[in-house]
């Protein structure tokens, strides 16, 4: 337990160091922001146009709808931040060399590289989200309380470690082509199928992203439970993002070590 | 016990063998054919705490990869590594604990921050004490003269500002062994000068075990007591620097000032390296003739205006032995060996 307090304060600090890299870079940053809020607000305006056409997607209305979206895009904001170094393994550590700097460190790698992220604009998803969110409970008539907010908070950073947990599994490809980046990103990008009401898909579709992939757990459970729909499974998220993490870093433990023994 | 024990360590590589042509490489994308390729085959030695060692080799001689082994970055395909009783590539994160290291040109410092910001957070990762961390960056700052560095931005800094920081973050946290390699590689004399130094210093105060490689042989001149030298992944030579030197350095090389050249210049017992109009370079040992006697050979032919004379340097000695002049070498690595 000690080791784990001590393993996520480094990574706060690679974090902390990372991020005044980042803000040194003032124009970037804010261009960055607001890209990113762009961005999504095409989307917004993409599900106005669908719901001028429609009263109600699998039962859920519009505010519905919209407080998923809210909810996803608090756990998107956290995760883009929290694991964008995911990304850089292939096309920047391995590819460079630089992964062997980072293999020195008495710390285990995983905690440097997502530790050093540069997606701060991430935090346009995050308060987009929490701001459509607050809207939307309140449309909805359902009170928003501090510990609604603490309880939406805690599984919006639950469903963030479980997108993290996702990402580092696809990250091992980094150990086998430069290109890991796209691997994560597309895998990844599945997310956006519980932007909407599970019911909507196949069998084939629900049973990927429940079980093989739970991005399910990420908001659409949550919101459930926020809108009374299920209130039960929400409580199943900490469990999943735990043992996620177990396999996630065991299996890439195992793959580093293959990557040592073969050389590069 | 020794802090660095190596025995038959071996290291293979696969690499795909490249056919010609454009077709060649599309038949390597779906059918790779493989070919092995030794880097380091059979490698032996033992280092002892406080040793400073020069570990050194051609090009591709299988040095880097030997460091690679030793720091746990890649996994040995036979052969025994200890590193302070540690089994490095097991244990890789206790191991990186002990030691620091120095990679070429590549920094660890953080690019768009100032130095100070990346030492706190060597402090942080390697739980280095608040007073041990005060003292050694007092003690550094004044050693390498980085009062003026530390609040800068390291993109900002020279190359030798930036190594001079590289080389205090490698040092911070006491490491017992340190690996360097081609920290000088760049560098104007008076950095390197510094950095040395400050190797050596380090040395003396802390017993920190040093590996140095490099292609600057002035850095083992200067810094190393005992010098490996590696061929084809192969020990050569394991040894007393200096030892080294007498045995196969035991010759002078003279340059000479001279007009008036005569005839074509033939010496009994020294070799002709390098002749024109008015300058003779040459190479004799002293075991075969004296300096007075090749003047007095050398006067036949021509007058000798001034004489420069300059002992074997490592470098020289190198030369040699890469173009196979000693080619007994081999053959003396177990009586060095034994003598130490």
């Amino acid at each position: 337990m000690q080791k784990v307090i001590y393993n996520i304060s480094l990574y706060l600090s690679f974090l902390k160091i990372s991020l005044k890299e980042i803000l040194i870079y003032r124009i970037d940053c804010i261009v960055g922001i607001f890209s990113q809020l762009i961005v999504q607000l095409v989307s917004l305006v993409f599900m106005f146009v669908v719901f001028q056409n429609t009263e109600n997607i699998a039962g859920w209305n519009f505010q519905q709808i919209l407080l998923l979206f809210g909810i996803t895009r608090i756990s998107i904001g956290i995760s883009g931040y929290c694991f964008d170094g995911l990304y850089d393994i292939g096309p920047k550590y391995i590819k460079s060399g630089e992964f062997d700097k980072i293999l020195l460190r008495p710390v285990h790698p995983l905690i440097s590289i997502i530790g050093n992220s540069r997606e701060f604009v991430s935090i346009a998803d995050f308060i987009l989200g929490l701001v459509l969110t607050i809207v939307m409970l309140v449309q909805l008539a359902i009170p928003v309380t501090i510990l609604l907010i603490i309880k939406i908070l805690f599984f919006s950073i639950v469903g963030a470690l479980i997108i993290g947990a996702i990402n580092t599994i696809f990250s091992i490809s980094s150990f086998w082509t430069y290109r890991s980046n796209e691997v994560i990103w597309s895998f990844y990008r599945m997310y956006t199928f519980t932007e909407y009401p599970i019911t909507i898909y196949n069998k084939f579709i629900r049973i990927l992203i429940t079980i093989i992939l739970p991005f399910a757990f990420v908001a659409y459970y949550p919101t459930m439970a926020y809108l009374g729909l299920n209130t039960y499974i929400i409580y199943l998220s900490p469990v999943v993002a735990v043992v996620l993490w177990f396999v996630a870093v065991k299996l890439w433990n195992l793959a580093l070590n293959k990557y040592r023994s073969t050389g590069n | 016990m020794a802090i660095i024990e190596v025995k038959n360590l071996v290291k293979t590589y696969k690499i795909i063998e490249k056919e010609e042509g454009l077709i060649g490489y599309f038949k390597n994308l779906v059918k790779p054919k493989y070919k092995e390729f030794t880097a380091v085959n059979n490698v032996n030695f033992s280092i002892e705490k406080g040793e400073l060692v020069g570990y050194i080799g051609e090009n591709g001689a299988g040095k880097s990869t030997t460091i690679k082994m030793l720091t746990g970055l890649l996994t040995p395909t036979s052969g025994n590594v200890i590193v302070n009783g540690i089994i490095p590539n097991q244990k890789r994160i206790e191991n990186n604990k002990n030691i620091g290291a120095v990679f070429g040109q590549k920094t660890q410092l953080w690019w768009d921050l100032p130095v100070i910001e990346s030492f706190r957070l060597i402090k942080k990762m390697y739980k280095i004490p608040e007073n041990e961390y005060r003292k050694n960056l007092k003690k550094f700052t004044e050693l390498l003269d980085l009062e003026e560095l530390l609040e800068k931005q390291v993109k900002n800094l020279s190359l030798g500002q930036k190594m001079r920081c590289e080389i205090a973050a490698t040092f911070l946290h006491d490491p017992k062994i340190v690996y360097l390699d081609e920290p000088t590689i760049g560098l104007d004399v008076f950095v390197k000068e510094k950095i040395r130094k400050f190797i050596k210093d380090i040395n003396r105060e802390k017993k920190t075990t040093v590996i140095l490689t490099t292609h600057d042989l002035k850095d083992i001149e200067d810094v190393c007591d005992r010098i490996i030298l590696l061929d084809k992944g192969q020990i050569i030579y394991d040894g007393e620097k200096q030892k080294f030197k007498d045995t196969y350095g035991r010759y002078v090389i003279a340059e000479l000032i001279v007009n008036n050249i005569k005839d074509n210049i033939i010496l009994n017992n020294a070799e002709i390296l390098e002749q024109n109009d008015n300058k003779l370079k040459i190479k004799f040992s002293h075991d075969e003739t004296t300096i007075v006697k090749i003047m007095d050979e050398i006067s036949k032919f021509c007058n000798i205006e001034d004489i420069h004379m300059k002992e074997a340097e490592l470098e020289d000695i190198l030369k040699e032995i890469y173009k196979g002049v000693h080619t007994n070498v081999k053959n003396n690595d177990a009586t060095s060996k034994n003598a130490i």
